[in-house]
């Protein structure tokens, strides 16, 4: 078995040349790696169904890294679990594709499914205290899907697990502990060995970082950029933590109650940020670098996604809102420099422009008064 | 139905079932679980209430009527025992005394493990650990060996004759108090650690800050937060005594004079119903005793639900 | 396992049975008139040798505390219990000892039987839960939970044996019948355990599968049910590796709490189809007013009762690394 974990930093590899198992047969291999087109993933509840995502589209290319950021209820979690279909059993997705090589996984069987988790996608789950089973070693965890997935021997599976723990910084001699007995920092390591196991394609990260203090969240991040960088993962990071998108992520996308606001490279959102509700999450971030005092808070609840309002879901909560706003949803506006935007202050992009179109208010007023900007001509 | 779909806010002071008495119960009968239980209890509960009217008076073997043992037919619909009763008299009869001890014990059980679960979770102390080392105790114990030694017992200590209370032989009162003694301790440990919470809630603290009396914050603020539980837990408790007591009976600590249907099926064993075929000796009795355990089971777990909301919005 | 664990349920257990031992003094001294009278006044028949041994033993011309109490006590650790008055001053040692077997039999069977089945069923219907399987297995159980044992015996016997004829009504061997040989005897005694043993082993299902059912229904939720699932491992693999060892550990406990509770509804299924063991004694004695022999019954299954429990806690610190301190 050749084993480029060893390798060292190696440069961006395509996707065929980096996996050691073979793409599944019916890969497009001019396809790009994963395309999420108009996804809809719907909860049942006694009352009604919760749109909790609504038609979300992204893309995500061969060792790039995607940020995943908004409040917490506005589905980037359910996004991300809908890419391998693991949702709870009131969930459905109705609509859309989850294309991986150009192979849509909507409407794959859960027997089918079951191929595609871990091998092409895996998971570094939220609090690795409760996703780690705690009656079973953290090294057998972690050799389980080696073991079955990948059809090795168990002592095969077990020193390849240990291989693991050692890449992500666990001394061989706690590999056969149990999570309760390993520090927070460490279980979320051992989560992160665990996710490379079967040498996914994809690695989800599902708020890796934040049950962690802050010195270790450094630390497990940096950990995850490295691996990132030496194994060229393709990476999906779901954060409600903004500095650990720009410090870590090529692109961002920003959600709000089911729906994508904005998408585009980290730098040029943040930078300038051209939807309200990603301003105003700037805005609302507390920045390492900022004066806390600064901290703007967003007036308003998001909507009931049992019935979200017609029109721009943001629209209520908006210092620009305007008429339009209510009455028709904001098309996805494309600009030169790879943003997108869903706000109908943006109705046009720039495709020949380099710089974002002028009207955008560089510093909104806070208060719920502020005048509507006129849209742009 | 309305369960809410977020679960309700963690602070907020729960201090009555949500809507009272009449909505609970009407969410109860909503449910099909419920619903049913709670029709099987009211015929039962109709034939306890007017045997008499129904049926007749109690048939004993001077006034027994029929043919001896003889299969179910149009004058006798459940058939006769060995003494020529009619079987429909009796079960309906054994109803009446079967559902007055269950209730009795009930009350009992649940009003003691109450009463100690709320002070010993209040108090604390050495008095909790005491009372709650008992209750483990008691527990682990095998109680109903212990409750037929002690039936036993207190019977030649008290010596019960033909002695009555409201009705009720006083040899199947000290069946009820018998259950009562050893099955209050799994009231006391629920109720304790409802307890255990609300002492640490605000209005608890409002109330003592303000100098209410413990006796006061525990009647006035502690019972009424712990009501929706001690009703659940005797719906449960109801279903268990009256298995006990029907246990009892049949290992011949019951009365042949109140026959309860645990009685009659401790005749029919003795007759040796099974072993001739007399299947109606055995079978409304013990048809009526699975139903209605059955019954307070349903309506226990339906109770659990509409006054636990959180529970039946879990996947 | 830590030795403090260890420890610690050692002196749980033994406090238990101090308790018990205690209770049981009590209990004997709660009977109306003399000790001496009842004694031995109930005892017609008995040589005035055993008499004064049975004085001599209890103390009885001693104060009740501490002469009587360290009597109790000491005789009591001796594995003397005192003589039953039925068995005309029989030892009450003596009497248990000759009808334990036939319990065990029955008692240790039925419980292996139930357990592989009840934890089974309701690790199937959890699993599948709002499945057919769920909703006909909760029925079942339910029914079964809230039916006595005696009376699912009685069910069983007019069906099975007045009925059909294929098991015999009563007994653990054929009354007066001379076995030609031993496998005869034993054919002759399966005939006649499997009515009973069906019985304790329905009756036990219902409550093995209940406790199962909820048990995995609230693993399934667990957070590392949903990493399993991740991991792409199939559905039998999820369940058997990581949804079952977990729902095993409250299901270990409350099958050790509820032995005691159990104990009481199995007793009648023994007075059902006349097996000689404990439970038929235990009625014996309670209709001859035998209190030796029934708190002899007693402190047995207590005592019994609370050593399972232990074993049950040394299984959960087995089981669960996370109590290994």
């Amino acid at each position: 078995m050749t084993d480029r974990l060893e390798a060292e930093a190696l440069p961006v590899p395509s996707a065929t040349s980096r996996r050691q198992s073979p793409l599944p047969k019916l890969a497009d291999p001019a396809a790009p790696l994963l395309e999420v087109r108009d996804l809809k993933t719907h909860f049942r509840l006694e009352r009604g169904w919760v749109h909790a995502v609504d038609g979300v589209s992204f893309r995500l290319n061969d060792g790039e890294a995607l940020g995943l950021a908004g409040e917490s209820g506005c589905g980037k979690t359910t996004t991300a679990l809908s890419l391998v279909k693991l949702l709870p059993s009131n969930a459905r997705i109705r609509g859309g594709s989850v294309e991986l090589f150009g192979i849509d996984l909507v409407p794959k069987t859960e027997r089918a499914m079951q191929r595609y988790r871990w091998r092409e996608i895996s998971i570094v789950f939220q609090g690795a205290m409760n996703a780690f089973n705690p009656v079973r070693r953290v090294r057998d965890q972690i050799a389980e899907p080696i073991r079955y997935r990948l059809g090795q021997s168990e002592s095969a599976s077990r020193a390849r697990a240990v291989e693991l723990l050692d890449l992500v910084g666990i001394p061989r001699k706690r590999a056969g502990a149990y999570p309760h007995e390993l520090s927070g920092g460490m279980r979320q390591r051992a989560m992160i060995a665990m996710a490379l196991a079967c040498d996914p394609a994809i690695v989800i990260g599902d708020e890796p970082t934040t049950a962690l203090d802050v010195m270790v969240q450094a630390q497990v991040l940096q950990l995850l950029e490295q691996l990132r960088v030496d194994l060229g993962l393709s990476l999906i990071l779901i954060t409600h933590d903004l500095s650990v998108i720009a410090e870590t992520c090529d692109r961002v996308m920003i959600m709000y109650a089911g729906r994508v606001a904005e998408e585009g490279p980290v730098d040029r959102v943040f930078r300038e940020p051209r939807h309200p509700y990603t301003r105003k999450l700037l805005g609302a971030f507390p920045s390492i670098h900022a004066d806390r005092r600064t901290l703007e808070v967003i007036p308003g609840q998001p909507p009931d996604l049992v019935a979200p309002p017609t029109g721009c879901r943001f629209a209520p909560r908006c210092a620009f809102a305007m008429p339009v706003c209510t009455e028709v949803d904001p098309p996805d506006t494309r600009f030169a420099d790879g943003v997108r935007v869903a706000c109908h202050l943006f109705p046009v992009g720039d495709a020949d422009a380099e710089a974002p179109a002028a009207p955008v208010p560089a510093a909104p007023g806070p208060g719920p008064g502020a005048p509507a900007p006129s849209a742009p001509a | 139905m309305t369960a809410p779909a977020v679960p309700v806010g963690a602070g907020v002071v729960a201090a009555r079932p949500p809507g009272g008495v009449i909505s609970v119960v009407g969410r109860l009968v909503r449910r099909p679980n419920g619903f049913i239980g709670f029709a099987i209890l009211a015929i039962f509960s109709f034939l306890a209430a007017v045997p008499d009217l129904l049926v007749g008076p109690l048939q004993t073997a001077v006034t027994a009527t029929g043919p001896r043992l003889a299969p179910p037919s149009e004058a006798y619909p459940f058939g006769t025992d060995q003494l020529g009763r009619s079987m429909l008299n009796l079960t309906v009869h054994a109803t009446r005394i079967s559902m007055v001890i269950g209730l009795l014990a009930t009350v009992i059980t649940v009003g003691v493990g109450a009463v100690l679960g709320i002070v010993s979770g209040y108090v604390g102390g050495r008095l909790d650990a005491v009372a709650m080392r008992i209750a483990d105790f008691f527990l682990v114990l095998p109680t109903f060996v212990l409750a037929i030694i002690l039936t036993g017992i207190i019977r030649e200590v008290i010596g019960t004759g033909s002695r009555e209370i409201f009705g009720i032989r006083l040899s199947l009162l000290v069946i009820v108090v018998v259950i009562g003694i050893t099955s209050w301790s799994a009231t006391a440990r629920i109720i304790r650690a409802q307890t255990l919470s609300l002492r640490e809630r605000a209005f608890v603290d409002r109330a003592r800050v303000i100098g209410a009396s413990g006796g006061h914050i525990m009647g006035r603020h502690i019972l009424p937060n712990v009501m929706n539980l001690i009703v659940a837990n005797a719906v449960l408790t109801f279903a268990g005594a009256i298995l006990t007591e029907t246990t009892l009976s049949f290992i011949g600590l019951g009365d042949p004079f109140q026959p309860s249907w645990g009685q009659l099926l401790e005749a029919a064993r003795s007759v040796g119903a099974p072993g001739l075929g007399a299947w109606w000796y055995f079978v409304p009795a013990g048809a009526s005793v699975v139903l209605v355990v059955f019954a307070f089971t349903l309506v226990g777990a339906a109770l659990d639900s509409v006054l636990n909301p959180k529970l039946a919005t879990r996947r | 396992m830590g030795v403090r664990y260890i420890a610690s349920r050692f002196v749980t257990a033994g406090v238990t049975i101090g308790l018990i031992v205690v209770l049981n003094f009590v209990l004997f001294r709660m009977m109306p008139g003399s000790p001496e009278r009842l004694l031995l006044g109930r005892m017609p028949g008995v040589s005035a040798n055993v008499l004064e041994t049975t004085r001599e033993r209890w103390g009885l011309d001693k104060p009740l505390f501490p002469d009587q109490f360290v009597a109790y006590v000491s005789s009591t650790l001796q594995g003397d219990l005192g003589f039953s008055y039925a068995a005309r001053g029989r030892p009450v040692t003596d009497v248990i000892a000759q009808r334990i077997g036939p319990t065990v039999l029955l008692f240790g069977l039925g419980e292996v039987v139930a357990i592989f089945l009840g934890l089974a069923l309701g690790a199937w219907s959890g699993w599948k839960r709002g499945g057919l399987i769920d909703h006909v297995g909760n029925g079942v159980s339910l029914i079964l939970y809230s039916t006595p044992y005696f009376l699912l015996g009685m069910g069983l016997m007019i069906v099975f044996a007045t009925g059909l004829g294929w098991f015999p009504t009563y007994g653990m061997r054929d009354v007066g019948r001379v076995y030609p040989g031993q496998l005869e005897e034993l054919i002759d005694m399966a005939r006649h355990l499997a009515l009973p043993l069906a019985t304790v082993s329905l009756g036990l299902i219902g409550q093995y599968a209940i406790v199962m059912r909820s048990s995995i229904v609230e693993t399934l939720s667990e957070d590392y049910i949903t990493t399993a699932r991740a991991k792409g491992l199939n559905d039998g693999r999820v369940l058997r590796s990581h949804a079952l060892p977990n729902a095993m550990l409250p299901t270990v406990t409350l099958i050790a709490i509820n032995l005691g509770y159990v104990v009481a509804g199995a007793i009648t299924v023994e007075v059902v189809f006349n097996w000689p063991g404990l439970g038929t004694l235990t009625v014996d004695a309670l209709a001859s007013r035998d209190y030796p022999v029934l708190q002899g019954v007693f402190l047995l299954l207590s005592v019994a009762v609370v050593l399972a429990n232990l074993l049950a806690d040394l299984a959960y610190g087995l089981l669960d690394p996370r109590v290994r301190r």
